[in-house]
């Protein structure tokens, strides 16, 4: 079984037949990226946006598996992140104009005590 | 190579490319507008997924509204100097990334090695055809089957919408009644 | 695309015509814009260069390409110059996803007359049309200038805004056809106005079948809310001269400031192809059925491609008289309304239309539920 396995790896099926695996594994990259944003970056704003890369990295996911698997809960569930993603950027913002109002800086660093 | 894959190929370039200078450009104004392309790249992906009304949805909600408001957030900030892009230290930069790294490939690895273990299910509740019978499906299932989460969801909207008014008027918000 | 080379080369064909006659529709539009803003002051426009003044608009293209090509010190060079190229974009898109003639049908080939027919059509026109708030917003913070900016920043959360009012008024047209599809919302606009209700057919000969009668709210709720959109008067104050020089454009000179333009009258002239194909019945000619035009030039000449390309022909007519209409109305109002202050405008904005389109969406649901069944 591995031998085939190797083969099936190596053919350029790969390249001209785009099944699940493809779209899969663009999600995880998308979703690692995300997260590599809100590990690295300094700027709130910056940080929630990575946050939103994530969701519709998963967004793609949900999608993908909705038409190999020929169920449309997939895309239901693609409007609840969508909307919940929407409401939480905007709550989000909200609180960065107020941070940014009374402290004029936005860098996480500032932050990072509990404190005052 | 036939057309929808050199499509496919395509996209995933322009979104993945786009995700990582949301990640690694400096000015956050750039930044903001890579997001809104990777957006867009999202909503074509839809598109050749056969999602069609997922992919307008995806398009009027991110790139036109919420994408909009960071970017205006951004351009009130008018920030004229970064203190520090990205966080301090090397070392500590260096493990985030691996780590980053690592779980890509687990999640890589994971999906292809049990790809083929995944069984299609006996019945199909979708016809994959012109985007609107898959509106009217989709509608129905968002109304019979997860009218729950449906109704929590207006319920939560609301929530949120009283949540940021207040917060605007709270006392260090923009406007705080004195 | 199409399934062999011919058809698809027509539809290559077809998308370039599409894209060229919502660019070559802008001179025209200018131009009425000023005979028929000075005729409304009472004053003639321009009547000097070419018949009626018509060649004024090849002037001024030309003054525009030869003047001098630079950018602010202060602007961000990348966004400055992307920003006016943007701008072309959502009225493109937009515009060629709405039918323009009823489909040709030669030989074996059904060709739509429209750049692409798609199946959830006004959901992706609403879609790219929300896409011009980054337009603005590059343009006024690319500028460098402040003035600028406040402007962008206002048009962008006027825009935002009234894009909710816009797409809640449609809901009900989109309930009482039952489909996002713009060709079938055309189709079901055919003939004088028949409805099933109660179990029975009501049907009027002195009607045509249009949306307007239907959804008179919805129609003035989405014209006023397309008036917001494309920053037109009553709604422009964030381009307004006598507050903000000129708003997000106040850097841009020469050929940057047409492209503006275009993008402006594209958005007009997709906001003017929306009204009339939902509320007017798109390239229906009033009191006839698509079926009925057929027959009728079948009557003149002998094969049927020539008389599916006369009827094409006629309801592509038929569609620019009801553009132009829409055209003259948005030219109108821009010189009989004063113009509303920034905190009116919002207000209209969030406390009257999107109440009112909601009361719209409700009641219209509540009709088509009751007269669906005969009680």
């Amino acid at each position: 079984m591995r031998a085939v396995k190797v083969e099936h790896m190596l053919s350029t099926d790969i390249i001209t037949h785009v099944g699940l695996n493809h779209y899969l594994v663009l999600s995880a990259l998308l979703f690692v990226t995300g997260m590599a944003g809100v590990l690295i970056r300094r700027n709130v704003i910056v940080l929630m946006m990575s946050i939103e890369l994530m969701l519709n990295a998963v967004n793609i996911s949900f999608v993908a598996f909705s038409k190999y698997l020929d169920k449309l809960d997939g895309q239901v569930l693609v409007f609840f992140v969508m909307t919940i993603a929407a409401a939480e950027a905007a709550v989000g913002l909200a609180i960065a104009v107020s941070i940014f109002k009374r402290y004029k800086e936005v860098n996480i660093r500032f932050f990072e005590h509990l404190k005052g | 190579m036939t057309a929808d894959s050199f499509l496919f190929w395509l996209l995933a370039a322009v979104t993945l490319v786009s995700g990582l200078s949301v990640v690694l450009v400096s000015n956050p104004i750039y930044s903001a507008l890579c997001l809104a392309m990777s957006m867009v790249g999202i909503s074509a992906l839809f598109a050749t997924l056969g999602a069609y009304f997922i992919a307008g949805v995806q398009m009027i909600v991110y790139a036109g509204a919420v994408l909009v408001l960071f970017v205006m957030v951004l351009m009130l900030f008018d920030l004229k100097t970064e203190l520090a892009t990205f966080s301090r230290g090397k070392i500590s930069g260096l493990i985030k990334i691996a780590t980053v790294g690592t779980l890509a490939g687990f999640l890589a690895g994971a999906f292809s090695m049990s790809i083929e273990f995944m069984e299609k299910p006996a019945t199909k509740t979708v016809v994959a055809e012109a985007g609107v019978d898959m509106s009217r499906n989709l509608g129905t299932l968002l109304f019979t089957k997860y009218i729950l989460g449906f109704e929590a969801l207006g319920i939560l909207l609301l929530v949120i919408a009283i949540g940021v008014v207040g917060l605007a008027r709270s006392k260090g918000g923009t406007h705080a009644k004195h | 695309m199409g399934s062999d080379a011919f058809e698809i080369t027509v539809n290559c064909i077809k998308l370039v015509l599409v894209f060229l006659l919502m660019v070559q529709a802008v001179p025209i539009l200018v131009w009425l814009e000023r005979r028929g803003s000075g005729f409304i002051q009472n004053r003639f426009g321009p009547n000097r260069v070419g018949p009626l003044g018509l060649m004024q608009l090849l002037a001024d293209a030309v003054k525009f390409l030869t003047k001098e090509e630079f950018s602010p010190k202060a602007a961000t060079k990348l966004l400055f110059y992307a920003a006016p190229v943007f701008a072309l974009i959502p009225g493109t898109l937009g515009f060629a996803a709405i039918p323009l003639g009823s489909p040709l049908k030669w030989g074996d080939y059904t060709f739509a007359i429209q750049g692409y027919d798609i199946g959830v059509g006004i959901v992706f026109i609403l879609g790219v049309s929300s896409l011009a708030a980054y337009t603005i917003l590059m343009a006024g913070w690319g500028s460098g200038n402040k003035y600028a900016l406040m402007g962008a920043l206002r048009a962008s959360a006027q825009t935002i805004s009234y894009e909710l009012a816009l797409g809640l008024s449609i809901v009900g047209i989109i309930m009482m056809y039952g489909t996002f599809n713009l060709s079938e919302m055309i189709a079901a606009q055919q003939g004088t106005m028949h409805f099933q209700a109660f179990g029975n057919t009501i049907a009027t000969s002195w009607l045509p079948n249009w949306g307007i009668f239907y959804q008179p709210l919805a129609a003035v709720l989405f014209f006023a809310a397309t008036f917001a959109e494309s920053n037109r008067l009553p709604f422009d104050l964030a381009e307004g001269e006598a507050e903000l020089v000129a708003g997000f454009h106040t850097e841009y000179g020469g050929f940057k400031m047409l492209l503006f333009f275009i993008g402006e009258y594209g958005h007009m002239m997709v906001a003017s192809g929306l009204m009339a194909t939902f509320f007017l019945g798109g390239y229906n000619i009033p009191y006839t059925t698509t079926e009925q035009v057929y027959q009728f030039f079948l009557g003149f000449v002998e094969s049927a491609n020539a008389a599916s390309a006369l009827t094409s022909l006629a309801h592509f007519i038929m569609f620019t008289v009801k553009l132009g209409i829409f055209l003259w109305i948005f030219i109108w109002v821009r010189w009989t309304l004063p113009r509303f202050r920034y905190d009116q405008l919002m207000d209209l904005g969030w406390k009257t239309m999107l109440p009112w389109a909601l009361a719209n969406t409700i009641l219209s649901a509540l009709v088509i539920f009751a007269v669906s069944h005969s009680w």
